[in-house]
């Protein structure tokens, strides 16, 4: 059962809430992390998306590799159905939120948040987004503790070479970019992906000759199988805390709950946050209302402290729908790195010649493995995708109409625009030997991006959260730059047909819409509410540069919990 | 026409999403401009897969013949259709099953205006073709009358002009005015994700593999056999692996710490120190940073 009262609740259970409940609880901290999402590989809830289960898990014993097993099936159309955000219950539908155009946003429910989707990528921010552009109120230099801790929980380490990496690579060299071996990137160039997946285990060399199972214990760390979008369960067999890919559920909550001091509950949809005001001006929290998605019913839940930690999206929702002050920049200033597709399909022949077969066989090794840093710009990485991700990520939606509308005579690639029809088969029949690369720019914080809600339009959760974005002309800039250059390295690597998709704004990385500095003081507490903090990409000031943003908001996670400490315990 | 049809929509989204009990009904009355009701939608979505996945006798002579079928062979459109009734909610308990929205009547309504949107601006390249929906059904499914009468123009337009028409309702956000003056843009860009992204992502994924999709995830079965689901055929997947052993090694040069060991392949030779795979991964490098010369390469 939860009980009436903790020393602090943490709203979500994603990417970066086990952070801060894993720091609060080791120092002795009483912790309740209310989620709105179900828990996968939990003995409580043996059939989490069928049966509402138990109530709490309290317990690293809880935990079971085997459940995860079931339940992340690996297969593509049902895993994102289960994970993308909605309730538990496979009956129903996906929690609906407004977005501009055919873009979209890509969150998930449950624990380990957006890490069950995520590819692992671990990079830190360029320090110059954050000492130069102007927008955070502290220095790379107070983050790079935390990033050694964060670095070390989630074992990142240069991600392997397979044969879509060693394509990307050459053609990154041949460009006459320089490898970059740094940690603190501030100079264009490629490197391996510093990645929170355990490195394959070396029988998985293409000239070792295995044969066997891929399972654990017969092969331990990464099993190079792709699906990390689909969960990655992998390796098969392994304990719950021996999964290679080291997501938020993997990484932070087995070592929250083995203090002793952290209560789990899913399924729970927090709706309200709870302040009084006794001195008659700025409010200070005293706890949450929350809603069990299952039954309806809702519970109160006291606190010392709250942290909100429910993503970018649903932190400022929550703010907005609850009854706290309006600071101007509450919900506003969204970053979602703006972002592209660019493709290459290569010719058998041509293929054969750079990495001895004809296939780039982009369904093994790692999803994202290979990037190239531009701190400025951003950033590009290989995206090796199952055909359906692929088709939808890729193909399934652009900006600029159809291919056939278009004409890109002039342009660096071939084709571009959105696909169906024959050109989406024939394309598509040549997936053996194609990359796509995902271009990521550092998009900035406008006021007039993010979050709003309308009374009208309402969810069981109260009003849904309406966003808006629209990129600024530096920002579509910085992301044509960075979509040439690709089509660039993809042509040095050999690829007969570029393909750029031109997407419209879909939001995978979501960020910077209760920026530190604006709605939050440099301990992440809020400015207009006492005993509130925020401890998930909401509070980054920016895109971190337009590095995957996950290492940058656990590592603020991690220092505003040790902030949290110095105030109030 | 056009003015009733977008006053009905109006109507119908308003009511949804203040939960009226009597929403089902108005999406009834909002659908009588039709006969038959569920023809429209199955003629509809029919012709949203002909245009997004369509059987492709011309890739035959260059590709092979099981790159011909699309995906009315495997009835995709059915599920599509569940699929985007089941697929969002906004948790009211009297609307539909479960608080989900049904929403295949009312994008099917859409996609018409969309049709007649693009035949007003100009911009359709050919006329609306009765026999089109027709063709759509198999022989004895439907009377090619009762056909002609339910099916909206979409579906009497080409392949091409179908796909053009969804691009429209990209751009357009229909403000649709609720009462008291409120403002809701239904967000026609969800069509189009719905009925091409999530089409493709359908058609290509591992769908056609299940026998029954919507039962409990605990009861689903899934064969995994390459040769069980039409489009694996079609891109050659291989369907779902626990592993590879396709580990090449690591990135690595002599100039830093990443990299180390046995000499895989040189993948850029023409440096002072060729850049290399390496069986062992080294680590990155804790290297201080300067950023003062940092210059804005797009200024804001
Ligand atoms: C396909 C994909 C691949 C990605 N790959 C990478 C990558 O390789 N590297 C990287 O750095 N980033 C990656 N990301 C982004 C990364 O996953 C997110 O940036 C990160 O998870 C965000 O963490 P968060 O804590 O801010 O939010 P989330 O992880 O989204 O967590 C928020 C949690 O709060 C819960 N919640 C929401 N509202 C409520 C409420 N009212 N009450 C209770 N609970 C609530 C949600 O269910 C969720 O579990 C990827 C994203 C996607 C979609």
């Amino acid at each position: 059962m939860v009980a009436d009262d903790y020393d602090v609740i943490v709203v979500g259970a994603g990417g970066d809430g086990p952070v801060a409940a894993w720091k609060l609880a080791d120092a002795g901290l009483s912790v309740l992390v209310l989620e709105a999402g179900p828990f996968y590989g939990n003995e409580k809830w043996p059939k989490p998306s069928e049966e509402p289960g138990g109530a709490v898990s309290s317990s690293v014993a809880d935990l079971s590799g085997e459940l995860l097993d079931e339940q992340f099936t690996t297969r593509e159309f049902e895993m994102v159905n289960k994970l993308l955000f909605g309730p538990a219950d496979h009956e129903r539908g996906f929690w609906f939120r407004k977005f501009p155009g055919d873009g979209a946003i890509l969150q998930c429910a449950g624990v380990g948040g957006t890490t069950l989707h995520y590819t692992g990528c671990h990079p830190r921010a360029y320090p110059a987004s954050i000492d130069e552009q102007g927008h955070w109120p502290i220095d790379y230099a107070d983050l790079l503790p935390y990033y050694w801790e964060i670095e070390t929980m989630c074992e990142v380490t240069p991600a392997p070479v397979t044969a879509k990496e060693e394509l990307f690579f050459r053609g990154a060299a041949a460009a006459g970019w320089p490898l970059l071996h740094d940690h603190n990137v501030t100079e264009p160039g490629y490197r391996p992906q510093p990645n929170a997946i355990r490195q394959p285990d070396p029988k998985l060399h293409v000239d070792a000759g295995y044969d066997g199972d891929f399972t654990y214990p017969e092969v331990q760390g990464d099993t190079l199988a792709l699906g990390n979008i689909a969960g990655n369960p992998h390796p098969r067999g392994a304990p719950y805390e021996e999964k290679a890919k080291r997501s938020s559920n993997v990484s932070f909550v087995p070592a929250a709950l083995a203090t002793g001091n952290v209560s789990i509950r899913p399924n729970a949809f927090v709706t309200d946050i709870r302040t009084e005001t006794p001195l008659g001006d700025t409010p200070s929290v005293t706890g949450v209302r929350f809603r069990d998605t299952w039954s309806g019913r809702t519970e109160r839940v006291d606190a010392e402290v709250v942290i909100l930690a429910a993503g970018a999206i649903e932190t400022p929702r929550l703010w907005l729908n609850a009854d706290l002050p309006r600071n101007e920049w509450v919900g506003r200033g969204l970053t979602i790195h703006f972002g592209d597709n660019v493709m290459g399909l290569w010719k058998a022949d041509d293929l054969e010649e750079r990495l001895g077969k004809g296939t780039v066989d982009q369904h093994e090794g790692q999803d994202i493995a290979a990037r190239f840093d531009y701190p400025g710009l951003g950033m590009l990485q290989t995206v090796g995708t199952t055909p359906g991700v692929g088709a939808i990520l890729g193909f399934g939606a652009s900006a600029s109409g159809f291919t056939f509308q278009n004409d890109p005579t002039d342009a660096p690639w071939d084709t571009m625009g959105r696909l169906a029809g024959p050109e989406l088969k024939r394309l598509l029949a040549g997936y053996p030997r194609m990359l796509q690369i995902l271009v990521v720019s550092d998009d900035r914080p406008h006021r007039r991006n993010g979050v709003t809600v309308t009374p009208g339009l309402a969810d069981e959760h109260g009003p849904i959260p309406v966003v808006n974005y629209e990129p600024s002309e530096g920002d579509q800039k910085r992301r044509d730059e960075l979509a040439t250059i690709a089509a660039d390295i993809l042509r040095e690597a050999g690829a007969s047909h570029v393909h750029r998709s031109d997407s419209p704004p879909t939001a995978l990385h979501v960020h910077s819409t209760m920026r530190m500095g604006e709605v939050l003081d440099e301990a992440c507490e809020a400015h207009d509410v006492d005993r509130l903090f925020v401890a998930d990409h909401s509070a980054l000031s920016n895109g971190v540069g337009g590095a995957n943003p996950t290492n940058t908001g656990q590592a603020l996670a991690a220092r505003t919990a040790d902030k949290i400490l110095e105030r109030y315990f | 026409m056009y003015d009733e049809q977008l006053r009905r929509l109006n109507r119908w989204i308003g009511t949804v999403l203040r939960g009226a009990a009597s929403a089902l009904e108005l999406l009834a009355d909002l659908v009588s401009g039709t006969e038959d009701v569920e023809l429209h939608t199955v003629v509809t979505f029919r012709a949203i897969v002909d245009a997004v996945v369509p059987e492709t006798p011309e890739l035959d002579p260059e590709l092979g013949p099981a790159h011909v079928p699309g995906g009315l062979a495997i009835g995709l459109e059915d599920f599509v259709v569940t699929y985007v009734d089941d697929g969002f909610q906004f948790g009211l308990p009297y609307l539909g099953p479960r608080g989900n929205i049904p929403l295949a009547d009312p994008i099917a309504q859409i996609l018409d205006i969309a049709a007649l949107t693009l035949l007003d601006q100009g911009d359709a390249t050919g006329e609306l073709d009765d026999d089109r929906p027709v063709s759509l059904l198999a022989p004895g499914e439907a009377s090619p009358r009762a056909v002609r009468t339910a099916a909206g123009p979409f579906s009497k337009l080409s392949r091409r002009d179908r796909l053009r028409a969804i691009g429209l309702l990209d751009e357009l956000e229909l403000e649709l005015s609720q009462f008291e003056g409120e403002l809701f843009e239904f967000d026609g860009g969800l069509v189009g994700q719905l009925v091409v992204g999530f089409t493709e992502m359908i058609y290509y994924s591992e769908w056609q593999g299940y026998d029954e999709f919507t039962q409990p995830p605990s009861e689903r079965v899934h064969p995994n056999d390459p040769a069980a689901v039409q489009s694996w055929r079609q891109t050659g997947y291989p369907g779902f692996s626990d592993g590879y052993a396709a580990l090449r090694g690591y990135l690595g040069d002599d100039d830093g710490p990443l990299g180390a060991g046995d000499v895989w392949t040189t993948i850029d030779d023409d440096q002072e120190s060729p850049v290399r795979i390496v069986r062992e991964p080294g680590s990155f490098r804790e290297n201080d940073y300067e950023t003062s010369d940092y210059e804005e390469p797009f200024p804001e």
